[in-house]
């Protein structure tokens, strides 16, 4: 990832739509997926933040931690769920550009087995 | 000269010269031709009416792939399935957020809503991958590297106009990124 120029602060009200996070209910007995983002060096950190906290609800703090971690250990797992679920994150992270896979939660290729992810259902709108 | 995106009462604003909106106008065309699906005749017109397509490979150039990534890392027969249950609407989804930014570009003050924002950010980004690909971007120092290509009396070959080009761009997307999130804050 890349990081750029930072603007000044600006707090004025304003408002917010377009959240998409998914509120479906889990499907069957579904075995656990990951859905890994890799890091690469062009999209933007603050892009990064942004669409984990506008994709899957989550706040501020947590976004910025996977960020980071997708930044220094070259990938992280963002959320998990069932594997039409990580599925469908994984397209959402391509069309806003990032570099997402998904695999098995065991024996996945590099092990890092889900402690930094969320829960892989979109919490909605945060705040 | 281009100023920074922020956020504000009326939403999200920025504004462009009439030369600069030509160039993302035109890098913006660009992405648009690589990513639209080559029409084929004997393609099933229910299957593309659902969004398959059977016939889909794993892209070739680079760029494309990096725009349409495989899902899976060591299994090139599921992701190539996967590809043929999603590449088409995930072209569609990319082309749809660079149509609309094109549309944004036809005034000199760039106005938008959260949804236009984050269409916008989407077509920047792309653009972006699009550039960094060209400009062979593989890691961290080549992208420190073409950072430092900031005057543009310097570009005197395709390569450094690229990179000139390139940084305008991400300058532009950090600028409205941080309006998008500055937005997010304001109704946390």
């Amino acid at each position: 990832m890349t990081l750029s120029v930072a603007l000044g602060p600006d707090t004025q009200e304003g408002t917010r739509t377009g959240t998409e996070a998914s509120t479906d209910s889990l499907t069957a007995p579904d075995i656990p997926w990951n859905l890994v983002i890799w890091n690469d060096p062009v999209n933007l950190m603050s892009y990064v933040s942004y669409v984990f906290q506008s994709y899957f609800g989550y706040a501020e703090s947590k976004a910025n931690k996977l960020m980071m971690e997708v930044h220094k250990k070259g990938r992280s797992i963002v959320a998990h769920g069932s594997k039409e679920q990580v599925e469908r994150h994984a397209v959402a992270m391509h069309g806003f550009g990032l570099w997402a896979t998904v695999e098995k939660a065991t024996g996945g290729p590099g092990g890092n087995s889900g402690k930094s992810g969320g829960s892989g259902q979109g919490k909605g709108k945060r705040g | 000269m281009a100023k920074a995106f922020k956020y504000g009462l009326k939403g999200i604003t920025g504004f462009l010269e009439p030369a600069e909106r030509e160039l993302l106008r035109s890098l913006i065309d660009d992405v648009i031709s690589m990513l639209q699906p080559a029409e084929d005749a004997s393609q099933d017109p229910l299957a593309a009416l659902i969004g398959l397509d059977m016939d889909v490979r794993e892209p070739t150039d680079r760029a494309v792939k990096r725009l349409l990534p495989n899902v899976m890392k060591n299994d090139d027969g599921a992701s190539l399935e996967f590809r043929q249950l999603t590449e088409r609407s995930l072209r569609e989804t990319k082309i749809g957020a660079l149509r609309a930014a094109a549309l944004d570009l036809d005034k000199d003050e760039v106005v938008l809503t959260a949804e236009g924002a984050r269409l916008w950010s989407m077509a920047l980004n792309d653009v972006r991958l699009v550039l960094a690909e060209r400009l062979d971007i593989r890691d961290e120092e080549d992208a420190e590297h073409v950072h430092l290509m900031q005057d543009w009396s310097q570009a005197e070959d395709v390569e450094s106009y690229l990179a000139l080009v390139y940084n305008f761009a991400t300058w532009l997307q950090e600028s409205l990124v941080q309006a998008m999130l500055q937005s997010l804050d304001s109704r946390a």
